[in-house]
Parts: structure tokens; sequence; C-alpha cells
């Protein structure tokens, strides 16, 4: 039961996003290899094998599912159940406009609609009749207008706010905005309604904690109507170019910001020198700024900065013996930067490092002697780099690491030998063409490896042999071209996998499908340019968990996916050919 | 049956269900009531009144109790649900935590 009962209050941004700058949760174009995970809840009935057995309550929802017309209310139920029905519908793309109404008057309280299909003002009548008890409302990507923002006036308890991607509302709908004295949070990504003089609707939200206004093209000169949020902590305006230099000394009144994230504006050194008194600062993102080694001189005032980003800033070596004094930084992004060993020198002392993005700057071998120190250490990203066997000599002995990657970089199955000892190691990127069965062979050591990514290398069916070791693995990516219906009879074995992607293995027919019907727990299946046919995919059937599937280039047509998804795919939500 | 094993699940209209203890704690509510230290009536009398429960709904409620045993030992059959008792049956699973 405490499932049902427990709220998230935060929406958790993942750790890793923070090199990009996007949360993962509202972002529509966030990347699309995987399909977005949106059932968090762990569902018992679908555990292959001796599984868990289904609770009572999970098997009446489901059955509330099924038929849901035969339901007109759920306002006799708890709250907690009717919120967790409610969940159920939305993750299972159920819920329609006609359904919505069985939970009118139920007091929800979050309702998450964010990327929903079909949500439009004619939904927000029954959103609003949860009246005092909605905390939460995410209709992110919806036709909501402002009528249907009017009738949340009332909802004045409602602490989080998600309206992104939304473009049919006006000025007018952020005016009623501006009475939900409570909202803690607010996001408005991707609006060009947002603009200088309509932000004085926030001057009111005194509660705000967090603002996200991402990519909104017309909000340069509206942040002095923020002056007076005191509460704010959090604020993200990137990718919005029309911010310049002259809105950051707004922004440096804030006093309470912790995180600022000002990637791809057009904020320049100068911006950048306003943000010194931001005492409070713990994460700084100016991924894409047009900034130099000058600007240094004013993020080395930021003694509390935790997290780093300056990714594809255009930085050299220049001026880095300032970061050095950053101690208190446990992550930090230079991807895409002109630096070279030089620079890794000063990277020496960051001994609180737990990320490291070195992505395609210009190090090699000897710079990674500078990181033997950084003990903590538990993601390294070294991809499109110089290193080769020689550099992971110094990677051998950060025991700490947990995700590595190494695509595109000179390392060779020998090389991958020094890589047996880092047993806690979860994440492993080695997508490059010179890494084959044999330096496969050398990892069987690491068998708490979840995610395994061969995109390029050559593994072939029997380097799939070595592939039993990983017992807990939950993605696994082998588009070599090298394998054959043989080796996936290996691959099947491994009934942890969530995500599997076998794409570009042009040999694999039908039969493969056969060999992976057992694999029930696979979430997103990729077979492209194979030899599959529409024949195969009545294999298919009992993955039941199944909500991406991706068929390019396959003897394969969308209707016959589509029949499959009617059928027997309720969790299908993505598939191409579309 | 032992008397020592089974437990008596009285419903909301004073109907008696006798089942065995092993079905019963499939239960967390009941499993707490029978095993936690001290004397609650409910473990030294071997009985449970439920004055919440109507008689429909603890029948289906003991049911389930049983289905799910078979599915543990690897008996995976569907369990029948009518939508006319889904509602009140959910909210005796929220309650006796099953």
């Amino acid at each position: 039961m405490g499932g049902i009962c427990s709220r998230k209050r935060d929406q958790q941004v993942l750790d890793d996003d923070l090199h990009t700058g996007f949360s993962g949760r509202y972002c529509r174009s966030c990347s699309t290899k995987w399909s977005r995970a949106r059932s968090l809840r762990s569902k018992a009935n679908h555990c292959p094998g001796r599984g868990t057995c289904p609770s009572l309550m999970d098997l009446c929802i489901n059955k509330i599912r099924e038929d849901f017309h035969k339901y007109n209310s759920f306002s006799i139920l708890p709250r907690d159940i009717s919120q967790q029905i409610f969940n159920e519908l939305v993750d299972s793309h159920c819920l329609t406009e006609a359904s919505l109404e069985a939970f009118r008057d139920c007091a929800l309280q979050d309702i998450d609609l964010g990327e929903y299909v079909g949500v439009h003002d004619g939904w927000m009548d029954v959103i609003s009749s949860q009246g005092l008890s909605l905390l939460s409302v995410d209709v992110s990507g919806s036709q909501v207008t402002d009528n249907g923002l009017r009738l949340l006036k009332d909802c004045s308890n409602l602490q989080a706010l998600a309206l992104n991607y939304c473009d049919q509302f006006s000025e007018y709908g952020l005016k009623y905005i501006s009475g939900l004295s409570n909202l803690t949070s607010l996001s408005i990504r991707k609006s060009s309604t947002v603009k200088p003089d309509g932000m004085r609707a926030f001057s009111n939200l005194f509660n705000l904690e967090k603002l996200d206004l991402e990519r909104c093209s017309e909000i340069h000169g509206g942040f002095v109507h923020l002056k007076g949020l005191k509460n704010l902590e959090s604020l993200n305006i990137g990718c919005c170019k029309c911010v310049t230099d002259s809105d950051m000394k707004s922004i440096s009144e804030l006093i309470n910001l912790k995180e600022l994230q000002i990637s791809n504006s057009s904020i320049t050194d100068i911006g950048i020198t306003y943000l010194r008194g931001l005492e409070k600062l713990t994460t700084l993102n100016v991924e894409g700024c047009n900034i130099t080694a000058a600007c240094f001189e004013s993020i080395h005032a930021l003694a509390s900065l935790a997290c780093l980003n300056l990714n594809r800033c255009g930085l050299s070596d220049d001026g880095f013996e300032k970061i050095s004094g950053l101690r208190s930084l446990k992550r930090l992004s230079l991807a895409f930067n002109r630096i070279t060993d030089a620079c890794l020198v000063h990277l020496k002392g960051l001994t609180n490092l737990e990320y490291l993005n070195l992505d395609s700057c210009r190090i090699g071998d000897d710079g990674l002697s500078n990181l033997t120190g950084l003990t903590l250490l538990k993601s390294l990203v070294l991809s499109d780099t110089e290193i080769g066997n020689s550099g992971l000599r110094y990677v051998s002995g950060l025991n700490k690491l947990e995700d590595l990657n190494l695509s595109f970089t000179t390392v060779t199955n020998h090389g991958l030998e020094r890589l047996s000892g880092l047993t806690h190691l979860k994440s492993l990127n080695l997508d490059a063409r010179q890494i084959t069965d044999t330096g496969l062979a050398n990892l069987t050591s690491l068998s708490g490896l979840i995610s395994l990514d061969l995109f390029g290398a050559r593994i072939s069916d029997s380097g799939t042999t070595y592939l039993r070791s990983f017992k807990n693995l939950q993605s696994l990516e082998i588009c070599g071209g090298g394998l054959t219906d043989a080796g996936i009879k290996n691959i099947r074995e491994i009934v942890s996998l969530t995500q599997l992607n076998l794409s570009q293995n042009c040999n694999l027919t039908d039969k493969t499908l056969e060999l992976i019907s057992g694999m029930t727990a696979l979430r997103s299946l990729n077979v492209s340019n194979s030899r599959i046919t529409n024949e195969g995919l009545r294999y298919l059937k009992p993955l039941k968990n199944l909500r991406t599937l991706t068929l390019e280039s396959c003897k394969v047509t969308a209707s016959e996916i589509k029949k499959l998804q009617s059928t027997d795919l309720p969790n299908l939500i993505s598939f191409r050919p579309e | 049956m032992k008397k020592e094993d089974t437990v008596k699940l009285i419903s909301a209209e004073g109907f008696e269900f006798v089942v065995d203890k092993e079905a019963a704690m499939v239960s967390q509510t009941i499993h707490n009531m029978l095993t936690s230290p001290g004397s609650f009536a409910e473990r030294q009398h071997g009985e449970v009144t439920f004055p919440e429960i109507s008689t429909t709904i603890l029948e289906k409620i003991c049911q389930y109790f049983y289905w799910h045993l078979q599915f543990a030992s690897g008996k995976e059959t569907e369990f029948p649900i009518e939508p006319e008792l889904t509602l009140e049956l959910m909210m005796a699973a929220n309650y006796l935590h099953t």
C-alpha cells in the first residue's frame, strides 16, 4: 500500500540531464532513442517466471482499465485509490475526455497529463473540479486556452503547474496564473506568449521556488518583474536566445538562486560577472554560450558550485587554473571544447568530482594521468577522444566508476582487460568498430552491468556467449551487422533485458522474433534493417510490456503492427513504420 | 482442519468465513493482527470482525486469498472480478493491504 500513498512532490531531474540542460520529464525533443519510461510503478503481474503474485489492488485496477466504460464515477473511493486508477489510465493511454468524467470531484492531487494526446479546454472542467485538493497539474503539449486556464483559478492550493509547449493561450491566461500564490513550481517552456510585460503575472508568486522558461523566445527585459521572488531557487532560461547580459543584472538580485540554466543564450563574459554575488549557487549551466576564459574569474567566486556545465563554449586551455579552486565541484562538463591534456592538470585537485564529461575534447592518454586521484568518480565520458589502451591504465584504478563511455576512442580489445577490475560498472559504452568478440571476453567479470552499448562493435554469434555473464543487463545494443539468428539464442537467455537494439544485423529473420518471444520484460525492441516480415510479428504477442517497436526497412507494414497492437500489445505506444 | 490452523473472518452482516490461517495471512493487515506481539483479541480468539466489509466482498476476498496461494505455487489462472464489485473490492483491498 505504500506505493499508493507515496506522493512525488518534486519533479526529480535525472542527474545526467545536467549536461544537456534539459530535464527528461517535460522534454519533448530529448533523445528518442528509447521511449520515456512513464510508469515508475513496478508491475508485479508482469514478472516473468516465478514472479510475485499480483495484489488484489492491481487486479482491480487492471479490470477497471479493461472495462472502463462501465464506471461512471470514482468519487466514492478514497482519494489515494482514485489517484492510482487515474495514473494507471494515463500511463496506459486509456484515458479519454469521456472517461475523464468519472474522476469529477475525486479530490485528486496530481493531474499529470504532460504530452498526453488530445488534452484541451474540455478536460479542464473535470481537472478543476478537484478543487482545493489539487496540488499539481501538468497539461504540457495540450491545446488549453485562456478559458481552460481560467478554470484553474479556484484551485488555489496548486503548487506545481506545467504548461510547456502550449501555444493556444494568451497573456490573459497568464493573468489567471498570477492568483495562484501557492505555486512553488511553474514551467512554461517554449512559449512565445510569455513576454516581458506578461511576466508581471509572476511577480505575485512569492512562494515560487522553481521557474522554467526554457526556449521562450521573447522574455528579454521581463526579469525585472521577478525581483520580489525571494524564494526562487531554480531558474531555467536555457535556449532563450533573446536573453542577454542586461537580463543577468536583474537575475543577480535573486540572491537565493541555487540553480541557474542559461545554456545557449546570448550571454557573454559580461553577463557572467553579474553572478558573482549568488553565493548559494550550486548549479550553473552555460553550455553553448559565447564565453571566454575571462569569465572564470567570476565563476571562481562561486564557492558553493557543485555542478558546472561548460560544454560547447569554444574554450581552450587558458584560465583553467581558476577552475581548480572550485573544490566543491561534483559534476563538471567540458565536452566539445578545444581543451587538451594541459587543461586536465588543473582538474587534479577536484577530488570531489563524481561526474566528468570530456566528450570530443582534444585529450590523450597522458592527460588521463591527472585523473587518478579523482577516486570518487562515478561517471566518466571519454567518447570521441584520442584515448587509447595506455590511457585506460589510469582509468583502471577509478574503482567507484559506474558509468564509462569509450565510444569512438582508439581503445581496442586488448585494452579492455584493464576494465576487468571496475566491478561497480553499471553502464559501459564501447561503440567502436575495432571492438570484437575478443574484447567482450575481457569483460565477463563486470557482472553488475545494466547497460551495454556495442552499437558499432563487430560482435558475431560466438561473441554472444559472453553476454551470459551479465545477469542484470537491462539495455543492450549490438548493431554491428555480424549477428544471425543463431546468436540470438544466447541473447534470449538475458531475461532481465527491457531494451534491446539489434538493428543493422541484416541477416536476422523471423526466427529471431520467435526466439525472443519469451523475453517478456522487453519494453523497447529495435530490429530494423533485417529480414523480418509481417509473418514474424505474431511471435511478439507475449511481449505485453512492449512500448516501443522499431522495424524500419523490414518487410513489415504499419497496418500489421497496428493490428497486433490492438489485439495483443496494449502498452505499445510508439512503433515504426507508422 | 485443526482449529489453530484456521481463522474466522466475520463480515459486516455477521456472516462467518472459516479459512486457513495461511490463506488469510495473504493480507498484510490480517497478518499483522495475528502475529504482532501483545494480546490482540484477534490473535487470542482466532477471529477478526470487519464491520466495514460486506459479505459479498468478504467472500470475494477469501477467494482471492486461495487464488493467491495457487498462483504462488505456480498455477497461474485468471482471477475473475465482476465490474459491479470492483470499487468496493478496492476499498477492502486497500484496508486489508492485499
